[in-house]
Protein backbone atom coordinates (compact mmCIF):
# COMPACT_ATOMS: atom_id res chain seq x y z
CA UNK A 1 0.00 0.00 0.00
CA UNK A 2 1.30 3.42 -0.94
CA UNK A 3 1.14 5.98 1.84
CA UNK A 4 -0.42 8.68 -0.34
CA UNK A 5 -3.48 6.47 -0.37
CA UNK A 6 -4.12 7.54 3.23
CA UNK A 7 -5.81 10.65 1.81
CA UNK A 8 -8.68 8.66 0.37
CA UNK A 9 -9.12 5.52 2.47
CA UNK A 10 -11.29 5.43 5.56
CA UNK A 11 -12.96 3.03 7.97
CA UNK A 12 -15.53 0.97 6.05
CA UNK A 13 -17.88 1.03 9.03
CA UNK A 14 -18.08 4.68 10.11
CA UNK A 15 -16.02 6.36 7.33
CA UNK A 16 -13.70 8.10 9.79
CA UNK A 17 -9.97 8.56 9.17
CA UNK A 18 -7.48 5.77 9.76
CA UNK A 19 -4.10 5.89 11.50
CA UNK A 20 -1.32 3.97 9.80
CA UNK A 21 0.94 1.74 11.91
CA UNK A 22 3.85 0.39 9.88
CA UNK A 23 5.53 -2.91 10.69
CA UNK A 24 7.43 -3.34 7.43
CA UNK A 25 7.99 -1.20 4.35
CA UNK A 26 10.18 -1.04 1.27
CA UNK A 27 11.13 1.98 -0.87
CA UNK A 28 7.70 2.25 -2.41
CA UNK A 29 5.07 0.97 -0.06
CA UNK A 30 3.93 -0.39 3.26
CA UNK A 31 4.12 -4.18 3.21
CA UNK A 32 2.82 -5.01 6.68
CA UNK A 33 1.14 -3.10 9.45
CA UNK A 34 -2.31 -1.97 10.36
CA UNK A 35 -4.85 0.76 9.82
CA UNK A 36 -6.70 1.81 12.95
CA UNK A 37 -9.92 3.81 12.91
CA UNK A 38 -9.54 7.10 14.81
CA UNK A 39 -13.20 6.89 15.84
CA UNK A 40 -14.22 3.30 16.55
CA UNK A 41 -10.73 1.85 17.13
CA UNK A 42 -11.24 -1.10 14.76
CA UNK A 43 -7.92 -2.34 13.43
CA UNK A 44 -7.50 -3.43 9.81
CA UNK A 45 -4.42 -5.49 8.95
CA UNK A 46 -2.09 -4.80 6.01
CA UNK A 47 -0.71 -8.11 4.74
CA UNK A 48 1.56 -8.62 1.74
CA UNK A 49 1.11 -4.94 0.95
CA UNK A 50 -2.68 -5.20 0.62
CA UNK A 51 -4.86 -3.68 3.35
CA UNK A 52 -7.76 -5.84 4.48
CA UNK A 53 -10.53 -3.28 4.84
CA UNK A 54 -13.37 -5.78 4.85
CA UNK A 55 -15.89 -5.15 7.61
CA UNK A 56 -14.84 -7.47 10.48
CA UNK A 57 -17.80 -9.84 9.99
CA UNK A 58 -16.59 -10.65 6.46
CA UNK A 59 -13.04 -11.55 7.45
CA UNK A 60 -11.52 -15.00 7.22
CA UNK A 61 -11.50 -15.38 11.01
CA UNK A 62 -15.04 -14.07 11.54
CA UNK A 63 -17.26 -16.44 13.54
CA UNK A 64 -19.85 -18.09 11.29
CA UNK B 1 -32.13 -21.52 -3.44
CA UNK B 2 -33.55 -21.81 0.06
CA UNK B 3 -31.01 -19.79 2.02
CA UNK B 4 -29.13 -16.97 0.38
CA UNK B 5 -25.44 -16.98 1.28
CA UNK B 6 -23.83 -14.10 3.15
CA UNK B 7 -21.34 -11.74 1.54
CA UNK B 8 -18.65 -13.55 3.54
CA UNK B 9 -19.77 -16.84 1.91
CA UNK B 10 -19.45 -15.26 -1.53
CA UNK B 11 -15.96 -14.04 -0.66
CA UNK B 12 -15.05 -17.60 0.43
CA UNK B 13 -16.23 -18.92 -2.94
CA UNK B 14 -13.77 -16.70 -4.75
CA UNK B 15 -10.95 -17.56 -2.34
CA UNK B 16 -11.55 -21.17 -3.45
CA UNK B 17 -11.84 -20.69 -7.20
CA UNK B 18 -10.01 -17.34 -7.59
CA UNK B 19 -6.77 -18.59 -9.04
CA UNK B 20 -8.46 -20.70 -11.72
CA UNK B 21 -11.29 -18.22 -12.32
CA UNK B 22 -8.77 -15.46 -12.89
CA UNK B 23 -7.08 -17.35 -15.72
CA UNK B 24 -10.38 -17.41 -17.60
CA UNK B 25 -10.89 -13.65 -17.33
CA UNK B 26 -7.99 -12.48 -19.44
CA UNK B 27 -9.50 -9.73 -21.54
CA UNK B 28 -11.25 -6.46 -20.78
CA UNK B 29 -14.84 -6.21 -21.95
CA UNK B 30 -15.33 -3.95 -24.99
CA UNK B 31 -18.19 -2.08 -23.29
CA UNK B 32 -15.80 -1.18 -20.45
CA UNK B 33 -13.03 -0.24 -22.87
CA UNK B 34 -15.22 2.25 -24.67
CA UNK B 35 -16.50 3.80 -21.40
CA UNK B 36 -12.93 4.23 -20.16
CA UNK B 37 -11.66 5.60 -23.48
CA UNK B 38 -14.46 8.15 -23.61
CA UNK B 39 -14.24 9.39 -20.05
CA UNK B 40 -10.95 8.66 -18.33
CA UNK B 41 -8.97 11.93 -18.04
CA UNK B 42 -6.50 11.62 -15.18
CA UNK B 43 -7.61 11.82 -11.54
CA UNK B 44 -8.53 8.90 -9.30
CA UNK B 45 -10.25 5.91 -10.88
CA UNK B 46 -11.82 2.98 -9.03
CA UNK B 47 -12.41 -0.60 -10.09
CA UNK B 48 -14.95 -2.00 -7.61
CA UNK B 49 -14.87 -5.78 -7.86
CA UNK B 50 -11.59 -5.66 -9.75
CA UNK B 51 -11.04 -9.42 -9.87
CA UNK B 52 -7.72 -10.07 -11.60
CA UNK B 53 -7.34 -6.40 -12.53
CA UNK B 54 -8.20 -6.61 -16.21
CA UNK B 55 -10.19 -3.36 -16.08
CA UNK B 56 -7.90 -1.66 -13.55
CA UNK B 57 -5.20 -2.17 -16.17
CA UNK B 58 -7.24 -0.14 -18.68
CA UNK B 59 -7.78 2.61 -16.12
CA UNK B 60 -4.07 2.70 -15.31
CA UNK B 61 -3.37 3.94 -18.84
CA UNK B 62 -5.35 7.14 -18.37
CA UNK B 63 -5.90 7.85 -14.65
CA UNK B 64 -3.34 9.37 -12.27
CA UNK B 65 -4.12 6.78 -9.63
CA UNK B 66 -6.16 3.57 -9.79
CA UNK B 67 -7.65 1.81 -6.77
CA UNK B 68 -8.75 -1.78 -7.34
CA UNK B 69 -11.10 -3.24 -4.72
CA UNK B 70 -12.18 -6.84 -4.28
CA UNK B 71 -13.46 -9.02 -1.45
CA UNK B 72 -11.25 -11.95 -2.44
CA UNK B 73 -7.57 -12.00 -1.54
CA UNK B 74 -6.95 -14.74 -4.12
CA UNK B 75 -8.23 -12.46 -6.86
CA UNK B 76 -6.25 -9.52 -5.49
CA UNK B 77 -3.09 -11.64 -5.61
CA UNK B 78 -3.79 -12.27 -9.30
CA UNK B 79 -4.43 -8.54 -9.80
CA UNK B 80 -1.14 -7.66 -8.13
CA UNK B 81 0.74 -9.87 -10.58
CA UNK B 82 -1.12 -8.45 -13.54
CA UNK B 83 -0.66 -4.83 -12.45
CA UNK B 84 2.99 -5.13 -11.42
CA UNK B 85 3.98 -2.82 -14.29
CA UNK B 86 1.38 -0.17 -13.36
CA UNK B 87 2.98 1.81 -10.53
CA UNK B 88 0.09 4.17 -9.73
CA UNK B 89 -2.20 1.32 -8.75
CA UNK B 90 -3.32 0.28 -5.28
CA UNK B 91 -5.31 -2.78 -4.24
CA UNK B 92 -7.67 -2.98 -1.28
CA UNK B 93 -9.50 -6.00 0.07
CA UNK B 94 -12.96 -4.62 0.67
CA UNK B 95 -16.69 -5.07 0.41
CA UNK B 96 -18.69 -3.28 -2.30
CA UNK B 97 -21.52 -2.52 0.14
CA UNK B 98 -19.23 -0.83 2.69
CA UNK B 99 -16.51 0.96 0.70
CA UNK B 100 -13.44 2.07 2.72
CA UNK B 101 -13.11 5.26 0.68
CA UNK B 102 -13.66 8.93 1.46
CA UNK B 103 -16.63 10.87 0.10
CA UNK B 104 -16.15 12.43 -3.35
CA UNK B 105 -12.69 10.87 -3.87
CA UNK B 106 -13.19 9.29 -7.30
CA UNK B 107 -13.37 10.93 -10.71
CA UNK B 108 -14.27 7.72 -12.48
CA UNK B 109 -15.34 4.23 -11.44
CA UNK B 110 -16.21 0.91 -13.00
CA UNK B 111 -18.37 -1.51 -11.01
CA UNK B 112 -18.54 -4.33 -13.50
CA UNK B 113 -19.98 -7.82 -13.12
CA UNK B 114 -19.91 -7.54 -9.33
CA UNK B 115 -23.26 -6.29 -7.99
CA UNK B 116 -24.90 -9.58 -9.04
CA UNK B 117 -22.73 -11.40 -6.48
CA UNK B 118 -24.28 -9.53 -3.53
CA UNK B 119 -26.89 -11.87 -2.06
CA UNK B 120 -29.45 -9.46 -0.65
CA UNK B 121 -31.24 -6.63 -2.38
CA UNK B 122 -30.37 -4.31 0.51
CA UNK B 123 -26.67 -5.09 -0.04
CA UNK B 124 -26.99 -4.33 -3.74
CA UNK B 125 -28.81 -1.07 -3.05
CA UNK B 126 -26.25 -0.12 -0.38
CA UNK B 127 -23.45 -0.73 -2.88
CA UNK B 128 -25.03 1.73 -5.34
CA UNK B 129 -25.38 4.35 -2.59
CA UNK B 130 -21.78 3.76 -1.60
CA UNK B 131 -20.67 4.28 -5.20
CA UNK B 132 -22.59 7.57 -5.28
CA UNK B 133 -20.98 8.64 -2.01
CA UNK B 134 -17.39 8.12 -3.20
CA UNK B 135 -17.85 9.67 -6.66
CA UNK B 136 -16.85 13.30 -7.08
CA UNK B 137 -19.76 15.60 -7.98
CA UNK B 138 -18.80 15.49 -11.67
CA UNK B 139 -17.62 11.87 -11.50
CA UNK B 140 -19.09 9.10 -13.62
CA UNK B 141 -19.32 5.33 -13.20
CA UNK B 142 -20.19 2.32 -15.30
CA UNK B 143 -22.24 -0.33 -13.49
CA UNK B 144 -22.95 -3.70 -15.08
CA UNK B 145 -24.92 -6.77 -14.03
CA UNK B 146 -25.74 -10.12 -15.58
CA UNK B 147 -29.32 -10.01 -16.78
CA UNK B 148 -32.31 -12.07 -17.80
CA UNK B 149 -31.57 -10.88 -21.35
CA UNK B 150 -28.72 -13.40 -21.48
CA UNK B 151 -29.62 -16.34 -23.67
CA UNK B 152 -28.51 -18.91 -21.08
CA UNK B 153 -31.57 -18.05 -18.97
CA UNK B 154 -35.12 -19.07 -19.76
CA UNK B 155 -36.53 -16.04 -18.01
CA UNK B 156 -38.08 -13.32 -20.11
CA UNK B 157 -35.96 -10.22 -20.55
CA UNK B 158 -39.18 -8.27 -20.03
CA UNK B 159 -39.82 -9.72 -16.55
CA UNK B 160 -40.40 -7.23 -13.77
CA UNK B 161 -37.97 -8.97 -11.46
CA UNK B 162 -34.91 -11.10 -11.84
CA UNK B 163 -34.07 -14.16 -9.78
CA UNK B 164 -31.44 -15.70 -7.52
CA UNK B 165 -29.54 -18.71 -8.79
CA UNK B 166 -26.33 -20.64 -8.45
CA UNK B 167 -23.96 -21.27 -11.32
CA UNK B 168 -21.41 -24.01 -10.75
CA UNK B 169 -17.74 -23.35 -11.31
CA UNK B 170 -15.77 -26.46 -12.26
CA UNK B 171 -12.20 -26.53 -11.01
CA UNK B 172 -9.44 -28.48 -12.76
CA UNK B 173 -9.89 -32.02 -11.40
CA UNK B 174 -13.65 -31.80 -11.62
CA UNK B 175 -14.70 -30.35 -8.27
CA UNK B 176 -17.61 -27.96 -8.67
CA UNK B 177 -18.14 -24.88 -6.53
CA UNK B 178 -21.56 -23.20 -6.52
CA UNK B 179 -21.54 -19.46 -7.09
CA UNK B 180 -24.41 -17.19 -6.08
CA UNK B 181 -25.86 -14.80 -8.64
CA UNK B 182 -28.76 -12.43 -8.63
CA UNK B 183 -29.77 -12.25 -12.29
CA UNK B 184 -31.28 -8.83 -12.89
CA UNK B 185 -34.29 -8.14 -15.03
CA UNK B 186 -33.36 -4.96 -16.96
CA UNK B 187 -36.34 -3.04 -15.57
CA UNK B 188 -35.41 -4.13 -12.03
CA UNK B 189 -31.81 -3.00 -12.60
CA UNK B 190 -33.06 0.36 -13.78
CA UNK B 191 -35.37 0.62 -10.74
CA UNK B 192 -32.58 -0.20 -8.29
CA UNK B 193 -30.27 2.38 -9.85
CA UNK B 194 -33.06 4.99 -9.91
CA UNK B 195 -33.90 4.35 -6.24
CA UNK B 196 -30.26 4.79 -5.19
CA UNK B 197 -28.22 7.97 -4.75
CA UNK B 198 -27.10 7.58 -8.37
CA UNK B 199 -28.67 9.28 -11.36
CA UNK B 200 -28.95 7.21 -14.51
CA UNK B 201 -27.50 8.76 -17.67
CA UNK B 202 -27.58 5.80 -20.02
CA UNK B 203 -28.88 2.23 -19.88
CA UNK B 204 -27.87 -0.43 -22.39
CA UNK B 205 -28.20 -4.17 -22.78
CA UNK B 206 -25.16 -5.75 -24.36
CA UNK B 207 -24.06 -9.41 -24.50
CA UNK B 208 -26.69 -10.33 -21.89
CA UNK B 209 -25.56 -7.70 -19.39
CA UNK B 210 -27.20 -4.48 -18.26
CA UNK B 211 -24.87 -1.48 -18.38
CA UNK B 212 -25.66 1.81 -16.66
CA UNK B 213 -23.65 5.01 -16.95
CA UNK B 214 -24.34 6.90 -13.73
CA UNK B 215 -23.40 10.03 -11.82
CA UNK B 216 -23.99 10.93 -8.18
CA UNK B 217 -27.36 12.53 -7.69
CA UNK B 218 -27.70 15.88 -6.00
CA UNK B 219 -24.00 16.74 -5.64
CA UNK B 220 -23.07 20.16 -6.97
CA UNK B 221 -19.86 20.29 -9.04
Amino acid sequence: MKEDLMDIICCPLDKHDLDLEVDERDDEEVLAGSLVCTECGESYPIEDGIPNLLPPDMREDAPA
Amino acid sequence: MSDAPSRADVRETYETIGSHFSKTREYAWPEVESFVEDRCRGGVALDVGCGNGRHAELLADCADHVVGLDASRELLAAARDRLAACPATTLLQSDAATLPLADDCADLAVYVATIHHLPRRTDRRDSLDELARVLAPDGRALVSAWSTAHNRFDASADAERGFDTTVDWTLPGGRTVPRFYHIYAPTEFERDVAASDLALELLEISSGNCYAVVRPEGKRP
